[in-house]
Order: C-alpha cells, then sequence, then structure tokens
C-alpha cells in the first residue's frame, strides 16, 4: 500500500520555528482531504534528540513521525535519516561546517542514508557548490520539491536529477503549522517505520508530491522522470 | 467591525486574506513618522545605491501591517506576542496580501496561535510569523 | 566551529534611552501611516467610552521607539553590519497617551547558522519597553543577521 510521507519538516525544537508537534498532527488530521499523508519526518535544524518519544502523538493522530535531522555541510544542507549514536557521535550535527562527502558516505556506513535538501537554493543548495567544486558521490536522491522554495529553485534541483539521475523526494520545509505537508513523498511500498524509510530511500520507488494550492501561474506538474525514478 | 470571540474560533479559521496596494507613498509617509528618513525606504536611486533594487519596506512595518489585521480580527488589547521573520524584501508600489490562520486554541488561557504571513501578489511570503493572542 | 564572543556580553544592560513623550497627536499620525482606523485608537471621544478611557497605541506602535544613539556600537558585531532578521514582540501594557516611554537592552543570545545567503551569525538583542511608573509595555527581540 502506497505511503506518503512529508520528509522535511522542523518543529519547536528548531530555533527558527515555533510549531508545536501536536499542532501540526492536528492541522494534517483537520486536512486531509487536501493533504493526504501518513505521516511527517521531523528534520530539526543541526541536533538529534535521541531520547524523544512521540509514541502517544503517533498512536493518538494514526500518524508516523519519524526522527532525522537537518545538517549544514560543505556542500549545503543535508537531511539524514536513520540517525544512531554512533552518527551522532561521529559527527557534530551543531557543525555548520560538517564535510559532505564523509557524511554521505559515513551515514552509508552506519545503516542511514543523507539526502541533500533543496538543492536549488542560494549556498545552501548542491547546484551552486556543484558550479564549483566536484559533484559529491554516492549521493542516492536530492529534495526537488521543498515547500519554502522560492521561483526557480526547484526547477534548479530538477536539473540535477536529470544531469546525475538521482532520485527526488519532496518536503514541506516547514516551520509554521499550517505550511506542514504541502509537499511530501509518496512511496509506492508500505512504509510503516523508520528501517522502511531508509530502506525504501535507498532502494525504492518514490515521488515527490504537490499539496499546494494551484495559484496563477499553474507550477508545472512533476516530470515523468522523477515518478518512479528507482528500482 | 465585529471582534472575534474564543467560543466561536476554530482551528483552520483564517484571517484575511486583506489585499492592498503598498505604495511608496505610504511607505514613505511611515518612515518619516517612524525617525527612519533615510534613502532606503524613501528613495529608489538612494536605495539602488545602498545594492538595494529600490526602495524598500521597513521590518517595522511589514510587522505593523500584520498586527493590524491581527488587532481588527480579535480586538483591541488581544494581541500578546508577535514574532516575524523577514524573508524576502517587500518592494513598495505592489499590491501585498496579509493573511492569517488559527493553528492552536488554549482553552484554559482562552488565547488562540496563529500564522500571520505578507506575501507579493505572486503568492510568495516575504515576511512569516505566529502570533498569540487572547480573546474573550 | 562556534562562534567566539565575551559570555559576559550576555544578559548586561548596554543602554537605557532617555525617556520619549507619547502624545496622542503621534498616535495619531502612526495610525495613519499603517492603515489603522479603529476609533480606539485616534478618537478622543471613543477612547474615553473604551476599556483604558483614554487613547491608547496600537500594540505595533511599541517597535517605533528609537534605539539610543550608541546602541550598534554595543551590540557584537561578525564581519558585515547586522540586517533586521526579524522581531518576536511581547505585548505586556498598552501605551497611553501621556505615557514616557524608555528602552533598556541587552544582548540575549549568540548563534550561527548558515542559509541562503551564507554564514550568518545572528544576535538577539532585547530591549524592554517600559512606561514612566517602571511597568513594562513590551519585550522586543530584534534577530540581527551578521555575515562574518
Amino acid at each position: 500500500m502506497p505511503t506518503i510521507l512529508d520528509l522535511h519538516s522542523h518543529s519547536e525544537a528548531s530555533e527558527d520555528s515555533r510549531a508545536p508537534l501536536e499542532a501540526y498532527l492536528n492541522w494534517i488530521k483537520l486536512r486531509r482531504h487536501e493533504r493526504p499523508v501518513d505521516g511527517i519526518v521531523l528534520t530539526e535544524h543541526r541536533q538529534f534528540n535521541a531520547g524523544a518519544d512521540y509514541r502517544a502523538l503517533e498512536d493518538r493522530f494514526g500518524l508516523m513521525v519519524p526522527k532525522a535531522s537537518e545538517v549544514e555541510t560543505d556542500y549545503g544542507h543535508v537531511l539524514v535519516f536513520g540517525v544512531t549514536g554512533e552518527m551522532t557521535r561521529r559527527f557534530d550535527f551543531a557543525n555548520v561546517r560538517l564535510g559532505a562527502q564523509e557524511l554521505i558516505d559515513e551515514v552509508a556506513r552506519m545503516g542511514g542514508v543523507a539526502v541533500p535538501c533543496h538543492p536549488g537554493r542560494p549556498t545552501v543548495g548542491l547546484c551552486e557548490h556543484y558550479a564549483a567544486k566536484p559533484p559529491l558521490e554516492n549521493v542516492v536522491a536530492v529534495e526537488v520539491l521543498n515547500g519554502g522554495s522560492r521561483k526557480g529553485e526547484d526547477d534548479r534541483s530538477m536539473q540535477l536529477v536529470r544531469t546525475y539521475g538521482y532520485r527526488a523526494i519532496g518536503g514541506s520545509d516547514s516551520h509554521l503549522v499550517s505550511l506542514i505537508a504541502l509537499c511530501a513523498t509518496r512511496f509506492e511500498a508500505d512504509v510503516r517505520s523508520l528501517e522502511d524509510l531508509v530502506r525504501e530511500l535507498k532502494e525504492g520507488r518514490y515521488e515527490p508530491v504537490d499539496f499546494r494550492p494551484r495559484r496563477k501561474p499553474v507550477p508545472a506538474a512533476v516530470p515523468d522522470e522523477v515518478r518512479h525514478n528507482g528500482g | 467591525m465585529s471582534i472575534t470571540k474564543f467560543d466561536a474560533v476554530n482551528i483552520g479559521d483564517t484571517l484575511g486574506p486583506q489585499e492592498i496596494f503598498l505604495s511608496k507613498d505610504q511607505v514613505r509617509t511611515y518612515a518619516r513618522t517612524c525617525g527612519m528618513d533615510v534613502p532606503r525606504f524613501t528613495d529608489d536611486e538612494g536605495a539602488r545605491s545602498e545594492g538595494l533594487p529600490g526602495m524598500i519596506t521597513p521590518g517595522n512595518m511589514s510587522m505593523g501591517l500584520l498586527a493590524t489585521l491581527i488587532d481588527g480580527w480579535a480586538g483591541p488589547g488581544g494581541l500578546r506576542r508577535l514574532g516575524t521573520t523577514f524573508r524576502g524584501l517587500v518592494l513598495p508600489g505592489r499590491t501585498i496580501r496579509l493573511c492569517g490562520a488559527v493553528t492552536q486554541k488554549d482553552e484554559a488561557a482562552r488565547t488562540v496561535e496563529l500564522d500571520v504571513w505578507l506575501e507579493s501578489d505572486e503568492g510568495e511570503r516575504l515576511v512569516v510569523g505566529t502570533a498569540s493572542v487572547e480573546l474573550k | 566551529m562556534a562562534v567566539d564572543y565575551d559570555p559576559a556580553l550576555i544578559g548586561r544592560v548596554f543602554e537605557v534611552t532617555d525617556p520619549v513623550s507619547v502624545s496622542a497627536e503621534a498616535i495619531g499620525k502612526y495610525c495613519a501611516a499603517i492603515g489603522e482606523t479603529n476609533p480606539l485608537y485616534i478618537e478622543e471621544a471613543a477612547a474615553k467610552r473604551g476599556p483604558y478611557r483614554t487613547i491608547v497605541a496600537p500594540p505595533s506602535f511599541a517597535v517605533t521607539f528609537r534605539n539610543g544613539r550608541h546602541f550598534f556600537t554595543h551590540v557584537p558585531r561578525f564581519g558585515s553590519a547586522g540586517f533586521d532578521a526579524g522581531k518576536d514582540v511581547e505585548f505586556v501594557t498598552p501605551i497611553r497617551a501621556g505615557d514616557k516611554i524608555t528602552l533598556s537592552s541587552h544582548v540575549k543570545e549568540i548563534y550561527e547558522k548558515t542559509g541562503r545567503s551564507g554564514s550568518m551569525v545572528f544576535v538577539v538583542v532585547r530591549s524592554t519597553v517600559r512606561n514612566q511608573n517602571g511597568e513594562v509595555v513590551a519585550h522586543i527581540d530584534h534577530r540581527f543577521m551578521n555575515r562574518p
């Protein structure tokens, strides 16, 4: 059964967000018809709270809340899924200058997956870094649909997919309650756990999905090459 | 003007959108009224000499516009907190929209939390924030 | 790499401004500038019938008070001059016509992050706005973004 998850969001644990997790989940419940997600991944800035336990909220709302992180590297921001104690001992997530290649490779070796986010964004996205430095190796996927993107940024991200054959994810990058789950990722497989998520990101079939209300001008539909880009 | 009552509010209710044409004269008036009579807020050429695309709207003014939206919805005295982040330049001489949504409700304190934002006529959110409001 | 600064900076009040008198006229001009039309803020008769019995300022008036002339000499810099990245304001007591307002400021927090415009150091300054009775009118947290 397909699973739809918002893979990029920030709760009040991130210093620039005031959104409590419960408010996010309540908003999704209210807006289910517009944003039919099965859960959200919390990707807090520069930290990972191993002790945070959201099972009670998951049960109450019937939504998954896997935990991940958004860290800052020499190639821009990167989402880290499947964070372990070994990873947080190996890398100081608060460091705004982590080595991206090392991060990608070590996270993979430790059983997780690191996905560059908002690659089309100036300074903190891959595109600009690729213009000046060798491309990273072993990149599995990039985020081509980000709810916080400005005009043209997601189009630039799509170019990376076309050039390098990366898989593509979507996420809201929400820092406000009302923006949660406006962008997400649709997995063909049944994703019920963090382990499922990491496995599917590495090997599965998925595509970004856009739940934002259409405005004039109508944004381009997600191109075919990022649909089912896996397997 | 009707003031919103706590018991009548639901999570998901919206404020506005209030669409206004933010004229350069209005921005100049604000800047001069508030002791900010400097080129970046009053003069296109002067702003360009500072590396800006033209004169810009002071962040305080954007905040004031959002506060006015909230005040009109909640009634005077209701606004307890307003936090804003300036994400992009608000260039005058264009239409902007002031928007909000009720995201949380605290029954004990009789307060609500709002998401509020100022967006360009192309729907880009230039100023975003949250507010806490006490309602009767 | 952590941001380098003197920890003693945090919390130390570096400025208290001289009192500024607030007139009904000044409030009226501010309301006109932001398009505020509520009679409680601009009409004496309506204000007298209202909850405060006098003209009060709309809440955002609290952010319009100027910091002292030497404010920015006390705000730590990390590279470029600080851009206004945003404000968090807590509104406590309305400002009434006739009030005399002071601002008292201290550095609340310093932190680093990267964003669209590069590596940034944020300096958060809290200004506490008080009236002539020493009552807190508002707390304003200004976020200044510096580019090292």
